[in-house]
This record gives structure tokens, sequence and C-alpha cells, in this order.
């Protein structure tokens, strides 16, 4: 069948008045459910799956699809207003998304985010429907060492979320890293750094690190302020809470920049949103003007990775729908949720399931439109947020914090995780050490480790390999490229100093 | 009358010991993987089909308590003792952890047993291009080339290594193992010829055979499946080795009174007896593992026993 007659297949199945009322459910929940720190895509839809039993497939599967990607609107809300991510995909939207919010500019932020994320969602959903089979072939070419490779520049881009000192960001870097090898070897199911605790087996997540070091460290070090603390500016107007068109015109090259990243990083099964996000933050800096603002504000900055994070996951379905592979726990509970309704997701399954695959591919254009008519309108009351005094705000962001942590565990181990962190997030920024590349070696650290060594036991312990696959020695070699930019501008500058002194 | 009444009196207790502990609240169910994993699908399809054979008076919500192989999941439990409205869902898993893993103290044996529900059988499967028409052809090339194939799977406790150590002792060959936490990683990379070989469930491969991706080795199986007449087991292969299954079933904390225990094995009993559950069996290709908390005990420390000279035999240290 050609995309025409079954997109407009599709059509005929998402624009069924019950069908577009499952798609504005799904997407409002996805939406609630992102603005909640903690309270993740995958345990919504898992606790909706029983509910769906009940349901037609078609409708089941386009809210459900609606609440994955519908959460990655919402999640950059709490990242731009309170520093508190919502997701896990929404740490690198906090770097510039917080310091507009501080400038008084919250309401251009979020605005770009929900603008950005309808671009790179709707550009995710044309790449579902156009390339998808080729793409999901190519996915395939990806093993191991091509991970490995592609982690190694994940990291490289510790130098461009560096501040002031390389060498603070490359320490920071490693204790991310050694967090992430905290809890239970993933091959042999040994223990490593649990210091005989049960509850470091399962190891330290992600959220309870990212919400204390950027929130909790930002609340801490605020109070300490000796006078007053005035209530961030929001400016009054409609008109001035929404980007501009200076706005819009700076970020062209993220949008295109976030939607293709987010897309290709999303088809593979083993990469994810996080790491999507971070690298098309990295890329935008990379070839920014004024790459120096990264992490005081700039509005590129936020609407690169909520576009990566939303086009990814039209990436995501790529391999799930057309060959079956879930690359992630919300899309392993898709695949569950297709087999209890009676389909068989495999390589045939679009074949097989034209009207429920098109269904779908047409109820997230739809859903990305009622998304962005659902939350632009959202951007200037959540600005009101900031209006709050300081005596309400931070103690509402250490409840907010607690709560978004306690829901994912609930745990009381990880709130005293918790205040550690938040304590070390304070403790680096009095000793001026950059939080993100904490983060960036705690996101990458896992699936690094992974790829080394799944990599070694194939070439049986030689290094080799990692340089040997065409694909692989790229990215390895683009990495070293981005390492070296620091040494090149430190170059430049000696050699402008010398010129300098010479006229 | 005295009699009537002495009567009526021992009928009742005769009918009370399996009616006189009923949930009131909702049930909590532990599993140890997160939403989208095996045995947190599992418990949920159980709800399901629980709630549409109306077998239970309340709810039962899944609760995931991740991480260490089950350790976490297991000293919940523990930590529950007494609690009258918690479960759990087991695999094999839970009895292997406690054995490479220090920190994993409670093993299944501190638990309730309860029942067990699913014996997952598996296929062994490669890439419908590879040159390797039957399990032989497999073997004799890793002898060939020592260490040179590749098999793709789960941790080293999983059972995808038991049955590579298994086959690897019976016939002397040797190949690497590579390890994916995420099932659609293992599937990814025999599909793109990065591996030659892996174990599989048969509702993980029925797609990808039938779409001419996959080709079907061996099942892991002591009788032939019924989606798979025409495909060897392993002894009909010519290997002589068990046929482990994965295992799945039901605990309960320690320290419950003994009818909750009885309230718990009606329940699953009457579950692997209902027409629901065989048609899940049936779609997912698993096997109906039933047995009851007497019996579970037993395979308990079958299995660990086995499964510990597996594991030494592996070089993996055991710590227990």
């Amino acid at each position: 069948m050609d995309i025409a007659s079954g997109l407009l297949q599709g059509f005929a199945v998402a624009l069924q008045p019950t069908n577009v009322l499952w798609c504005f459910v799904g997407v409002f929940l996805g939406t609630i459910v992102g603005i909640m720190p903690g309270l993740g895509p995958p345990a919504t839809i898992a606790m909706l799956l029983p509910l769906t039993a009940l349901m037609n497939p078609a409708g089941a599967m386009i809210m459900l699809a609606g609440i994955y990607y519908g959460a990655k609107y919402g999640g950059s809300t709490t990242s731009i207003l309170l520093n508190v991510p919502g997701e896990s995909a929404s740490v690198v939207t906090c770097l510039d998304g917080y310091q507009l919010a501080r400038k008084g500019r919250a309401g251009a932020a979020l605005g770009i985010a929900a603008i950005a994320s309808f671009i790179a969602g709707t550009v995710g959903v044309l790449g579902l429907m156009l390339v998808a089979p080729p793409l999901a072939r190519l996915a395939l070419a990806f093993s191991s060492p091509e991970y490995f490779g592609l982690m190694a520049l994940g990291l490289a881009m510790v130098v461009l979320l560096a501040g002031r000192s390389l060498v603070k960001a490359l320490l920071a870097m490693l204790v991310g890293l050694w967090i992430a090898g905290i809890g239970t070897d993933p091959f042999s199911t040994t223990s490593r750094f649990t210091f005989g605790r049960m509850e470091l087996l399962s190891g330290i997540d992600f959220v309870v690190v990212a919400i204390g070091v950027f929130a909790l460290g930002e609340v801490l070090a605020n109070m300490e302020a000796r006078d007053e603390p005035k209530a961030l500016p929001v400016p009054k107007g409609l008109r001035n809470l929404l980007p501009t068109a200076q706005d819009l015109r700076d970020c062209r090259f993220a949008f295109v920049n976030g939607s293709v990243i987010g897309f290709l990083i999303g088809v593979l099964p083993g990469a994810g949103s996080t790491i999507a996000s971070f690298i098309s933050y990295g890329v935008e800096k990379a070839f920014s003007r004024r790459r120096d603002q990264f992490g005081t504000g700039v509005i590129e900055g936020v609407a690169a990775p909520e576009g990566a994070n939303n086009s990814e996951t039209g990436g995501a379905l790529v391999p799930l729908l057309t060959l079956g592979i879930p690359g992630s726990g919300t899309t392993a509970i898709l695949l569950a949720a297709l087999v209890l309704w009676g389909f068989k997701p495999g390589p045939l399954f679009i074949a097989e399931n034209p009207q429920l695959f098109w269904g779908l591919v047409a109820s997230m254009y739809i859903g990305n439109v009622i998304l962005l008519i659902l939350n632009l309108p959202l951007v200037p009351l959540f600005a009101q947020v900031l209006r709050a005094p300081a005596y309400a705000l931070y103690p509402a962001i250490i409840g907010l914090s607690i709560v978004g942590v306690y829901t994912v565990s609930g745990s009381l181990f990880d709130l005293a995780l918790l205040a550690a962190f938040g304590l070390l997030g304070y403790v680096m920024r009095k000793l001026d050490y950059p939080s993100a590349p904490l983060i960036l070696g705690l996101v990458l650290g896992g699936a690094m480790e992974r790829a080394l060594r799944q990599s070694l036991m194939m070439s049986e312990g030689s290094l080799s390999i990692l340089v040997s696959r065409p694909l692989a020695a790229a990215m390895l070699s683009f990495a070293l490229l981005i390492l070296l930019i620091p040494l090149v501008a430190r170059l430049n500058a000696w050699r402008l100093r010398v010129m300098e002194e010479e006229k | 009358m005295r009699i009537v009444v002495m009567a009526l009196a021992v009928a009742m207790a005769g009918a009370a010991p399996a009616h006189a502990f009923k949930p009131t609240r909702t049930v909590e169910v532990v599993v140890h993987t997160g939403p989208g994993g095996g045995s947190d699908l599992l418990a949920r399809a159980v709800a399901t089909i629980i709630e549409k054979e109306k077998l239970l008076p309340v709810r039962m919500q899944v609760v995931n308590k991740t991480g260490g192989g089950g350790a976490v999941a297991a000293a919940y439990l523990a930590e529950k003792a007494g609690e009258q409205h918690t479960i759990g869902f087991f695999t094999g898993v839970w009895l292997t952890s406690p054995l490479t893993s220090a920190e994993a103290k409670v093993t299944l044996r501190d638990l309730t047993p309860v029942a067990r529900l699913v014996l997952e059988p598996a296929l062994i499967a490669v890439k419908a291009d590879a040159p390797y028409k039957t399990l032989g052809d497999f073997i004799a090339a890793a002898k060939q080339q020592p260490g040179q194939l590749k098999q793709s799977g789960g941790s080293v406790t999983s059972r995808d290594n038991v049955v590579r150590q298994l086959l690897q002792k019976a016939t002397g060959a040797r190949w690497a193992f590579i390890s994916f936490p995420g099932g659609g990683e293992r599937i990814a990379a025999l599909l793109g010829g990065h591996v030659n070989m892996m174990v599989l469930e048969p509702a993980e491969a029925g797609e990808h055979i039938r779409a001419g991706n996959m080709r079907v080795l061996a099942q892991v199986s002591d009788q032939r499946l019924a989606g798979f007449r025409e495909v060897p087991t392993l002894k009909e292969a010519g290997f002589d080795v068990p046929a482990v299954p994965q295992v799945r079933g039901v605990v309960a904390p320690p320290g419950i009174p003994a009818e909750n225990v009885a309230y718990w094995e009606d329940l699953f009993g009457r579950l692997a007896r209902s027409a629901s559950w065989r048609k899940f069996l049936a779609d997912n290709q698993f096997e109906d593992g039933y047995q009851d908390a007497a019996e579970l005990a037993k395979f308990y420390d079958e299995f660990t026993a086995r499964m510990r000279a597996i594991l030494q035999e592996a070089g993996i240290k055991t710590v227990r």
C-alpha cells in the first residue's frame, strides 16, 4: 500500500469521534504525567493496561501512545520553572530553561519548548511513516561497538557542558560514571559499591541524583543569600509571555537538529531519549555562534533537547512496529498491550494490520496539534508560579522534589539519598563545579559499560573491534574531535595574543 | 438436636479453613522487574484474568521493586512478614541471585511458597541465512573455531547461559556468551548478524520465524511444543541435557496464618484451571507448570542445587 492511501485510511480511523476523544484523553494524561516529577509514562501506561482490555484496540493504542509522547511535552515545565527535571529526558532543559526563567523569560522558554516539541514530534511521525522499514534495518547494523562509539560521543559533550574549568567538569563526570557503576553488575549479577546495603542493589535512580543536584542544590544555594530574595520577574501581558519572532529565528537550527537527532537516536533500541536530548544540546552548542552564552539562558538550549526528546518517540516506535523489538520500558508495555489485544507484533505487523498502524500514525499528527493547543495557553498560567515569594516557592520546590522521588521508588532510603545529593549539588555550586557533566556521566555510564564489555566479549578481549567497524570508528573519531575543541580554542587564543604582541 | 448442632458445627468447621481468610482490600503484587519486564507483564496478565474470571473479591495492584536480580523484591516481601494483602511473583532468578550476590540475603526459602504457575520452554534459534540447519551443525562449527561463535542472552545466571553451559559440557564445544540486559537488544543482535545464536521464548520468536528472519534448530523442552511440531527437542537432536525451563510462580510473605496460605493456594489453583488461563498459556506457548505449595518447596531445593553446580562449573563465584 502506498503512503497516501495508507494515511487517508489512517485519518479515517483516527478521526472517528471516539478515537479523537481517546487521543485527547491520552495526550492530556501524558501532559499531567510529564509535569509531575517522578511519575513517568511506563508506570502510567502499565496502570491503565487492564482498562484497555475493554476498549477497541485502535482507540486503546491511540490513547497509550498519546500518554507516551504527551509526557514529553509536560516534562520541560518543572525543569524550566523550578529546576526540577520532570522526566529524565528534561534534565538538559534545566541548564538554559531555568536560567531563562530567572531572567524573566520563563514564558518564552515554556513556549519554545511546546513549539519545538510540536515540530519535532511531527517530524518524528513523518519519519515513522516514510522511512520506518529501511531505517529499522539500518538500526540492526548498530551493535555494541557502535553503541560504545555513540556513548563516547555523548561523553565528549562534557567539553561543551564544562564551565570555566575543563578539569572540574571531567572530575564531575567521573563521579557520575562512578555513581552509574553502583548496584548490581548487569552481566554477572554480583554487587558493586553497595557497602552491604540492600537498597543500593538496584543502583541509584537517575531521578534522585538529578533532582537532588539540580533542584535541592539550587534551593540551598539561594537560601544562603543574606538579603531577602526577591520574587522572579514575570512580565505582564500574554504577548510578553510567549516566544518572540527573534526567539523563533534563533531556534531555526535547533528545531531541525532536535528533530533529526532525536528521531535517529530513537530508532536505536539501546539508546533512549535522555541521550538524545544530551547529544542534540551538545550539537546545538558546538555549532552555535554564541557558544559561550550556553548555560546562561539561551532559547535554543531549550528548543534542541525538548525537540529531540519528542521526535525520539516517533523513532522508538520504528523498531517496535516494524520488528516487534522494544527499546525501552514504555515500548515494552506497548508491545505487551498489542499481544494482550490479540495482535502479533513483529516484522509482518504493519502489512497485516494497516488500519492500526496508519490509524496510530494519523492520530499522532492529531495528538501533536492537540498538545500544542493544550500547552500554549498553559504557559502564562504556569509562568505565574514564579510570582510566588521565596518563602513559599522554595518549600514548594523541596516538597515537589520529595514527592517526585518518593513516587519513583516508594523508599525512604532514596529520600535520604536525595538529601545527600542536594548537599552535593550545593557544595558543587560553592566550589564552582558544573553539575551537568555529573548527570551526563550518570546517564551514559551504564550503557557505555555494557557496550564496551559486550564488544570485548565479541572480540575475545581485543580492543580493535572498537575501531575496525566503520560506524564505530567514525563516531569515536568525531568524539575525539569534540574533545580537541578546547585545545584548539586555547591555541587560537594564544596565537591571537602573540599576534597582538608582535604588532 | 444436639447431634444436628454438632453435625452443623463439624460441617462448618470442615468448610471453614478455605474461607476463613478473605482479602478485604487491594492485594499488592510484588514483581522484581520494571514495567514491561517479563514478571511485570505476567503479573498484569494474571490480574486481568483474575478480574475477568471474578476469582478475587478485591483488585490486584502490581508493585515494581526492581534491582539485584530479584533481591530487592524478595527483601521487600520478607520485610512484610505477616502481611495478609501482599504476594509476590518469583522467577528462577530469585533462586539464583542469592547464590552469587552476598547482599541478596533473602532466599525463596525464607518466604511462604504458594504455587508454581508457568514453565516457559525455549527455542534455540539462528538467523535465517545462517549456514546451520541443525543444532548439530552449530555445535560442529563451534568445535571447529572454539570461542569464535557467539550467543546473545541475559545475565550469566539466566536460563540462556545455563542452556549454553550444559550444551558445552555435553559436547566439548565452546562459544562466547554476550549479555544484553534488554530482551529486544538480544533479538536485534541476532537479526543484525552480530551474534550467531540465541535461546529465546517461543512467543518472542514466532513472528520472526513467520517472516522468514529466523530459523529454529531445537527446542529446550521435554515434549515438542504445539506451535513447533517439526522442530526436534534437545534430546531428539541428540543432546542429552536437561531441558531447563524458566519458572514462574507465586510466594507470600513469611509468617502468615495457614488459612491465608490455603486461600492463595486455592485462588491460584482455580486460576490454573480457568479457561482464560488456558488460552493465555496457549497464546504464549507456555507450559502449565502448576504445582502446589508443598511441591514448590521441594522444587526450590532441586533447582538451587542444580544451579549452584552449573554456576560453579562456569567459574562464577557462589557465596551460598
